[in-house]
């Protein structure tokens, strides 16, 4: 049997060695003769150490704090239109960081709707950690809540439990393996993160990895950046680790009869329902409504440059990377998820995509690999790299529910442990599968992949189109970028719901 | 088996490239050219022009110095005044000259041959100014007055190169030590720092929506505004202001790599990027002015006022202190520490 669970984890191992750990330890040769830990006794990045993690540990936080009763009631209640709201939840990925602080602060900036002006403080800094996190988080915690078995609640309420202390008793241990793989998510994410919150928080808020980028982009002090990219993937590597111990050690089956979702009854229930879809609202979709609404008001000569063939090669090319990219997460997310269930090892570095410094791995690839620099291969290879994960981990978090007697009934029955993978276990993990590929999807047609590579003209797609515009001044450029976030806010939706298309069997499958 | 694909792989590869030459040109990711314009070289000289974009132009030079031992381009279009000394010194340049036209005075650019130049300056909403009913200030110290509070936005020099050169006009203009007593003054004055310039223009500026009515921009912006406007508009909705020691001239050009390929075409391209349809064409591409004299300018251009004066340091002394200057910087701007 183990066998079979160790083969598949060649093929990502693989992967991840040509991809991130040969590229890194290639950068830090080059710059190896120069390291000097005396960097770490400065003030000035110790403190931009000590940010980084601090608004990362402060944002899990928030995020757990808010996203886990959104996520509750999700998962509890039924009401319509809750499918679109978790597919429209996972919109904020797709953002260009630039589009999305604009749409922030058409709401909170100085000539905001809300008519008060957030932009330079730090409530503004944390909205903008919430719209990209929250999604997130409260996406686990729904799949978490819904492996909560029916018969335990109803036995916990026959005996007397409190709502409450059913929560805490019953439904906590379940879901939280779920929540610790997304917490460890958001904290990689925040820790490395370069985006919304320093447009919104204001530069003093940059973390070490904005540090990162510039010693080596800019001023190629690979020693320097080698001893700040070692720190932080040994912080990144510290969580995850302390992560897959975790998660190891909650995860248990459960069985198949899950809880069902129940139309709110009652003022009390009704008014829970409704603050928490206006707190997400507020959190993840207000900013995307700005968007939209602002890109709307374009002019007819604006609207007329979408029938460009520009246009549409960028969607043809957003597309054609994000179909590659989801063929390579999937192959790649089902045999590491697959393969990780036993080794701890195999399960932290599910993350370690987003553990290594993004610029550190873009300049490494270069150094390895020159003549396949500007070829389309790795272009995708990075697209994968950094969506596969998502695949992996909702392989591993189903495998991890999957109970053990119906695989083994099938190896009794004479199946060959490909079989049974492929006609028993493979159909039970569709649904975390479809949802781990959204996921994907989500983040290979976004920004995070693109922007430190190199590129050609000929491979431009919606959000580099997007940002070309947003690089030149005037209202026509500024009119077409917004009206293109909105195309691919109905690019990624579509693709949302293709790939978490109910399944007929599964009528439950979301 | 495999051995036999591999070949039969290897020789359609062969016979791929022999069909087009193939000339690798580097460039950053604001280049852009009309789309016949490149065909038209295509064609003449019979070669594939593969465009790789390499981020920004630092970041791009930086790439092009790691890859030095195995060339990942053959010609370079995009490094400025403020990077030409650190590639010269990397030893990554081929010598490189253009016998087309005559180039205007300021485009100096030694190693390299200019193809255009602009000025990093700062930009104005005009509706603010009107409606606030303030004078526009007369000098870059007015901008440390009470009156200038919360107005200014720049890029940071760490992380583009818009905020590089304004801050090494400041600097060429007052000395390392008097530029930087008086980023300290603006600082404290509510000086707003931005990560690029698409963010200091589209989340700050308040044309876009942002608080902050003067931004780091370039000085052919206005005549851009003119030139994007939604509408047909016959003025600007910004100007320049142009104050003394507040104005960079940023001059680009191309240069052969050492170890490229192909080196005939790379000279053509060379040759292509001066002749007068790319220097004419480049103006409301690039919204730079053409390096070569006697190019005619584009009418939209009209709508930005050219300075005619700028402050640059040398050469020489941008390629040796510009980290130190940019690190120094962030210390006093950004952490804040005196």
């Amino acid at each position: 049997m183990n066998r079979y669970r160790t083969l598949p984890a060649l093929l990502p191992l693989a992967f991840l060695l040509l991809m991130v750990a040969a590229p890194l330890a290639r950068l830090l040769q080059e710059g190896h003769a120069g390291f000097n830990l005396a960097l770490l006794q400065d003030s000035y990045i110790q403190w931009r150490l000590a940010w980084s993690l601090g608004q990362a540990l402060a944002t899990c936080a928030l995020a757990l704090f808010i996203g886990l009763p959104m996520a509750w009631v999700l998962a509890r209640f039924d009401f319509a239109g809750r499918r679109l709201l978790l597919r429209l939840l996972m919109l904020p990925f797709v953002m260009p960081t630039l589009v999305a602080g604009m749409g922030v602060l058409a709401l909170f900036g100085p000539h905001g709707v809300a008519g008060i002006n957030l932009q330079d403080t730090p409530w503004l800094l944390l909205y903008g950690n919430l719209f990209y996190n929250l999604p997130l988080l409260v996406r686990a915690g729904v799949d978490g809540l819904e492996q909560v078995p029916a018969s335990r609640l109803a036995v916990a309420r026959t005996l007397g439990a409190s709502p409450w202390r059913t929560f805490w008793r019953v439904e906590w241990p379940v879901v939280r393996p779920w929540l610790a793989s997304a917490l460890c998510l958001v904290f990689l994410y925040c820790f490395s993160g370069f985006g919304l919150a320093l447009l919104l928080g204001g530069q003093r808020y940059a973390t070490v990895e904005v540090e990162i980028y510039t010693l080596v982009a800019y001023e190629l002090n690979l020693a320097d950046a080698g001893v700040l990219a070692l720190l932080a993937l040994a912080v990144g590597a510290s969580v995850a680790l302390g992560y897959a111990a975790l998660e190891r050690g909650l995860a248990r089956p459960q069985r198949l009869a899950p809880t069902l979702r129940q139309p709110a009854q009652g003022w009390p229930q009704r008014l829970l329902l409704a603050a928490a879809l206006a707190v997400l609202a507020l959190c993840c979709l207000l900013p995307l409504l700005a968007i939209a609404w602002r890109a709307l008001q374009a002019d007819a000569a604006v609207w007329a440059m979408l029938a460009t063939p520009e246009v549409a090669d960028a969607l043809a090319n957003t597309l054609r990377f994000a179909s590659a990219a989801l063929g390579l997460s999937l192959l790649l997310g089902l045999c590491h998820g697959w393969a990780a269930q036993r080794w701890l090892a195999l399960r932290a570095l599910v993350f370690l995509p987003f553990m290594v410094s993004p610029v550190c791995l873009a300049f490494g690839l270069l150094l390895l690999y020159p003549q396949y620099s500007a070829s389309v291969w790795l272009l995708i290879a990075a697209y994968a790299l950094l969506a596969y994960p998502f695949v992996a981990k909702g392989v591993l978090s189903a495998a991890a529910a999957l109970p053990p007697q119906l695989p083994q009934a099938a190896r009794t029955l004479g199946a060959t442990p490909w079989r049974s993978f492929y006609r028993v276990s493979l159909p039970l993990m569709r649904p975390a599968l479809r949802r781990g590929l959204a996921f994907a999807a989500a983040t290979a047609v976004g920004e995070f992949a693109v922007s430190l590579f190199l590129s050609r003209p000929e491979w431009a797609t919606l959000t580099t189109l997007i940002y070309q515009h947003l690089g030149r001044p005037g209202a026509a450029n500024l009119q077409l970028a917004l009206l293109l976030s909105c195309l691919l806010m109905l690019f990624a939706l579509l693709a949302f719901v293709a790939i978490e298309w109910p399944e007929k069997n599964h009528a439950r499958a979301d | 088996m495999l051995k036999k694909s591999v070949l039969l792989l290897a020789l359609a590869g062969l016979s791929l490239s022999a069909l087009a030459a193939e000339l690798r040109v580097m460039t950053h990711s604001s280049f852009s050219l009309p789309k016949d314009r490149i065909a038209e070289f295509e064609k003449q000289n019979g070669v594939k022009l593969s465009i790789i974009k390499g981020g920004d132009a630092g970041e791009m030079l930086n790439k092009l110095i790691l890859t030095r031992a195995n060339p990942i381009a053959d010609v370079v279009y995009g490094i400025d005044n403020t990077l030409i000394a650190k590639a010269s010194a990397a030893g990554i340049l081929a010598p490189t000259s253009s016998k087309v036209g005559r180039t205007e005075k300021d485009a100096v650019l030694p190693g390299a041959v200019a193809v255009d130049y602009g000025y990093v300056t700062l930009n104005y909403d005009k509706a603010w100014f009107a409606k606030a009913k303030l004078p526009l200030p007369a000098t870059l110290d007015d901008l440390a007055k009470p009156a200038y509070k919360d107005l200014l936005v720049v890029e940071n020099p760490a992380t583009s190169s818009t905020g590089l050169a304004f801050m090494l006009a400041t600097i060429a203009d007052r000395g390392e030590d008097g530029a930087f007593k008086w980023w300290e003054k603006v600082r404290d004055n509510g000086l707003k720092v931005s990560k690029g310039w698409s963010e200091a223009y589209y989340t700050d500026f308040s044309r876009n929506g942002g608080s902050r009515p003067i931004v780091v921009s370039y000085a052919s912006s206005p005549a851009a505004e003119v030139f994007y406007s939604k509408e047909k508009i016959s003025e600007s909705p910004t100007a320049n202001l142009l104050l003394k020691g507040g104005v960079f001239l940023q001059v680009e050009g191309v240069a052969l790599l050492k170890g490229g390929k192909e080196p005939q075409a790379a000279q053509a391209f060379v040759d292509f990027l001066r002749s007068d349809g790319v220097q004419t064409g480049l103006q409301t591409k690039m919204w730079m002015y053409p390096a070569v004299a006697g190019t005619v300018i584009d009418p939209v251009f009209a709508h930005a006022q050219k300075p005619a004066k700028f402050s640059n340091p040398s050469l020489a002394a941008m390629n040796s202190k510009t980290a130190a200057w940019v690190s120094r910087w962030n210390r006093l701007v950004v952490k804040q520490a005196n």
